[in-house]
Parts: structure tokens; C-alpha cells; sequence
């Protein structure tokens, strides 16, 4: 019990730490902007060349609401996955790996935040969705929609630790993200549908969380109940599963070789 | 100008690049996968040797070079304070901005293989007709296209060494010139009010000149006047960026000096 409240006060501390760190750095206004902007120029960007390749009206909505869920990517796997990296650069890393805490946890709660910002972000994407770019939401299911951005935002924080825990290694894991991101442009079905890509292709892309939120996404907003979005939502549920195990995993994992190999602090 | 500062400069980011080989991932597989996303976008729209299949390679190509220079230009100053070197530049007599210049042709020439590369992938692995009709006049474009992108980038870099979010500038600014430059659809597709923006960067001239050389017939307002109006307007608006980068990295070298604020992150 005494192990379970220990690793949640450093959760806690960490979160507020990653917070307190965030808006050093950034006022928080300035936060908000580089929330909003980026989401809503890539809506607009891909909106625009869904309209000019096809002139289809629902081939736009469709291409919005992908890119209002991939804004995640910016938030949370981008921010998540840099975290080693940057606690490198600023030279906190030393300081971290000799406290008695346990890397995990640390990371975990600095991850917190961002996963909670993916959370408001793809939320506010939508926002866009329906008042910038006129998608229809007159049927859309509140509750879906809420259960399936939180799912989301949890399965893909799974997902971005591991990539994370590779920046122990790593100089930094914040390409390997950028690249995670830009895959799930391809991958997920957010510009065009999944059933498009070879076969082999299909099959990593159903790996995905994206993938999942994204089709979980487009049901919900055409008014689909948590039940009627009972497979996707149970694939992000079994995903967020095995990348929060797998993160642990990994992290271990890049710890013990990055101590072996004296890359603790190398940048 | 110092040429042999930059010329060092110029050396000393090649040997960083090629030291720390995940710059790969951003500089090639990036623009990569965006031009992917075209393709796959633009294909539904027509055969995949129709000029709008060709427009989003040419487009990909693009955005692939801004990507990189965009992101370059943010952390090459970002990097100096991490790693320590910023005051070491600072110290020197040589001006920051021939530093930058130097780093920003390194960042030209990767742009240069990006575009390449876009091209060869696109040919071999989805089949493309990438067929350009005037290559004698779509190689100088694509170069004057590149030093605009690194025109901007040099700019940019000015205002990165004020700040301690580049990289959160670099994320704001990543998406609107892809929208603005017309790289991937003909500006006449945005909204009136917000034409006259892509008409102030550079690459938006350059992305009009590449399709004139490129695609057979290509026909736009903006083809309309000519591929030399491009190159004229590319001219100008480069040497404004640079003109514009001097008095800045001038003034910012003496307020960071006055301010002690030069390493703060």
C-alpha cells in the first residue's frame, strides 16, 4: 500500500513539476496558440486539398474530423515522446536517474499534462470541425464522443511513453515522434480511408490507436452510441492496455542498456 | 558577408548532420510520407500521370523542403544553447548571421536531395509519370525555389535567438506555408481575403514557377504572367528576406549583448 502511495505522490509531484516547467517556458496563452494554431491550419491544409482533389463536401468532413482526432499527435505523442530527451538537454537527467523514485513514475506523471492537453486539443479540434468548417454535428453522441477522445488520449499516451522511453538512449526520441506522428497520416485513415492501403499496410495500421479513434471518432459524430462503437472503442481499450504494460517494459528495458553503455546523459 | 565563415559554418553543420544521423528521419522520410498522403489524396482525383498527380508530388517535394528548413532554422540556435556553443559563436568577431547563412546552404543542399528523392520515390514506388517538360528550366527553379525557402529560414532563425520556444514557433509556423504557398493546391482555392498573404512568401512564387517548367500547359492567375514574373518576384522578395535578416540579426546581437539574456532557456 505504502509502494502504491509512494509512486503516486511522485506521479503527482511530477505533474505538477511538468506543468510548472510548461509555462516557464511558454506563457500560457502562448500554450493555448500553439494548441489551436497547428490544429487548425493542418484541418484547413488537408480540408482544402480534399476539396480541390475531389470537390466532394463529404470527402471534407471526412478528411476534418480525421485531422481533428491526428491533432493528438501534435499534442500528446509529440510532447510525451520528448520528454527524455529534453530533461537531457536541460541536464535534469542525472538528477533523475539518482533519485530513489523510479524512472517510470517520474516520466509518467511529466507525461500527464500532455495527455490531458491531447485530450482538450482533439475536443477543440471538433470545435473547429463544426463552426470553422461546417461539419454537421446536429446527430453527434456526446458521450461517444467524450469516452472515445478520452480513450484516445490514454491509448496513445501508451503509445508515445515507448517511444519515449527510447530517448533514454537516444540523443532525443522527439524525431522517432515526429515521424510516429506523420505515420499516422498515413496509416490511420485520416485522409482517406484505411481499406485504401496494400493489405500488409492495413494490418500495422489496425495496431494503431489512431486508427481506431479515428473510425470511433466519425461514428460518434453521426450519432453512434458507446455500444454501436463497442469494437473500436474495445481495440483502444486492449491497445492502451498493452502499450501502458509495454511502456513499463521498455522503459526497463532502455534504463538497464543506457547504464550499461554509459548513455545516461549523452546528448 | 564572410564567405569563409560561411564556408565553416557550412562544413561544421554538414559534420553535425552526418554525426547524428536521426536528422535523417525529418530531412528525407518526412517529406516522404507527406507526399504519400498526396498521392493517395490525389489519386482518387485522376491516373496517376494526370498533372494533379504530378502537382502533389512537386507539392510534396516542397513542403518536404520548407519542413527542413523550417525545422533546421529553429534548432540550429536551439541546439547552441543546449549544447553550449552559443556563447563560443557570440564571442567570435564573426557576425551570427554569416553562422546562420552558412548553416542555411547546408539546409539548402538537403532540401535539394528531399526534392530529389520525393521525385525517384514517387516514379519507383507508385509508378508516377514524374515527366517534367522543361528540365533545363525546372533545375534553376527548384534551386531558386530552395535559397527563398532558406531565405525565410534565415529570418527566422533571427527571431529563434530571441526566444527560448523555437520549437514551439516551429510548430506554429509548419502548417500555414503549406497552406499559403499553393504547394499543394493553387491558392486560387483559399478564400479571397487571404490571397494576398501567399503572395508575400517567396516559395509561393517558386512553387508557380516549378509547375510552369514542369507540368505541359499548367495555367493559373498567377502562371499567367510568366515564369520570368516568378523568377522577378522570387528575386525580390529574397532580398528583402535578406535585407529584412541583417538589420535583424544586428539588432538582436546588440540587444541580447545589452540584455544578458543571450543563453537563457
Amino acid at each position: 500500500m505504502t509502494f502504491v502511495s509512494d509512486r503516486m505522490r511522485v506521479i503527482k509531484a511530477s505533474c505538477v513539476l511538468s506543468v510548472h516547467d510548461t509555462f516557464t517556458v511558454i506563457r500560457p496563452a502562448v500554450w493555448v496558440f500553439l494548441m489551436v494554431v497547428p490544429s487548425l491550419f493542418s484541418m484547413f491544409f488537408f480540408y482544402m486539398i480534399a476539396g480541390y482533389a475531389t470537390g466532394d463536401p463529404d470527402y471534407q468532413d471526412f478528411v476534418v474530423i480525421g485531422n481533428a482526432v491526428q491533432a493528438i499527435g501534435m499534442t500528446t505523442i509529440y510532447s510525451v515522446a520528448s520528454i527524455p530527451g529534453d530533461q537531457k538537454h536541460i541536464g535534469t537527467m542525472g538528477s533523475i536517474y539518482m533519485s530513489p523514485s523510479g524512472l517510470f513514475s517520474i516520466f509518467l506523471g511529466m507525461s500527464l499534462f500532455s495527455i490531458l492537453a491531447g485530450f482538450i486539443s482533439v475536443a477543440v479540434s471538433l470545435v473547429f470541425a463544426a463552426f470553422v468548417f461546417g461539419v454537421s454535428m446536429a446527430s453527434m453522441n456526446v458521450i461517444s464522443v467524450a469516452v472515445v477522445i478520452l480513450l484516445t488520449a490514454i491509448s496513445v499516451g501508451g503509445i508515445s511513453m515507448i517511444i519515449g522511453s527510447v530517448g533514454l538512449y537516444l540523443r532525443t526520441s522527439a524525431i522517432l515522434a515526429n515521424v510516429f506522428t506523420y505515420l499516422g497520416l498515413i496509416l490511420c485513415g485520416v485522409n482517406f480511408p484505411v481499406t485504401d492501403l496494400p493489405g500488409w499496410a492495413q494490418k500495422i495500421a489496425h495496431c494503431h490507436p489512431l486508427t481506431h479513434a479515428v473510425e470511433a471518432t466519425r461514428g460518434a459524430v453521426g450519432g453512434s452510441t458507446v455500444t454501436d462503437l463497442a469494437d473500436p472503442i474495445l481495440m483502444m481499450i486492449l491497445l492502451g492496455i498493452i502499450f501502458a504494460v509495454g511502456s513499463v517494459l521498455t522503459f526497463r528495458f532502455f534504463e538497464k542498456l543506457s547504464r550499461k553503455k554509459g548513455r545516461l546523459d549523452v546528448f | 558577408m564572410n564567405v569563409k565563415a560561411i564556408t565553416a559554418a557550412f562544413r561544421q553543420q554538414g559534420t553535425q548532420f552526418l554525426a547524428d544521423p536521426q536528422w535523417i528521419i525529418p530531412s528525407i522520410i518526412a517529406p516522404f510520407m507527406f507526399t504519400v498522403v498526396a498521392l493517395y489524396m490525389y489519386s482518387g482525383a485522376g491516373e496517376l500521370d494526370s498533372p494533379i498527380v504530378l502537382t502533389a508530388v512537386l507539392g510534396g517535394g516542397v513542403l518536404g523542403m520548407w519542413g527542413n528548413m523550417l525545422f533546421s532554422s529553429g534548432f540550429t540556435i536551439t541546439y547552441d544553447r543546449y549544447n553550449g556553443t552559443m556563447e563560443p559563436i557570440m564571442l567570435t568577431p564573426t557576425h551570427l548571421i554569416d553562422v546562420i547563412a552558412g548553416r542555411s546552404v547546408w539546409n539548402v543542399f538537403i532540401g535539394m536531395i528531399n526534392a530529389v528523392l520525393v521525385f525517384i520515390s514517387a516514379q519507383l514506388i507508385f509508378g508516377v509519370g514524374v515527366s517534367v517538360a522543361d528540365p533545363l528550366l525546372f533545375f534553376p527553379m527548384l534551386l531558386m525555389t530552395l535559397f527563398s525557402l532558406a531565405s525565410i529560414g534565415l529570418m527566422l532563425a533571427a527571431l529563434f535567438v530571441l526566444t527560448r520556444a523555437s520549437y514551439v514557433i516551429t510548430t506554429i509556423l509548419e502548417f500555414p506555408i503549406y497552406v499559403f504557398s499553393g504547394a499543394l493546391f493553387p491558392i486560387t482555392a483559399l478564400p479571397e481575403a487571404l490571397r494576398p498573404i501567399s503572395y508575400i512568401f517567396a516559395p509561393t512564387w517558386g512553387v508557380d514557377a516549378l509547375k510552369t517548367a514542369a507540368i505541359s500547359g499548367y495555367n493559373t492567375p498567377m502562371a499567367s504572367f510568366g515564369i520570368w514574373f516568378d523568377v522577378l518576384m522570387m528575386f525580390l522578395l529574397i532580398a528583402v528576406y535578406i535585407i529584412a535578416s541583417y538589420f535583424l540579426f544586428m539588432r538582436i546581437e546588440r540587444n541580447i549583448r545589452e540584455s544578458g539574456t543571450l543563453a537563457r532557456y
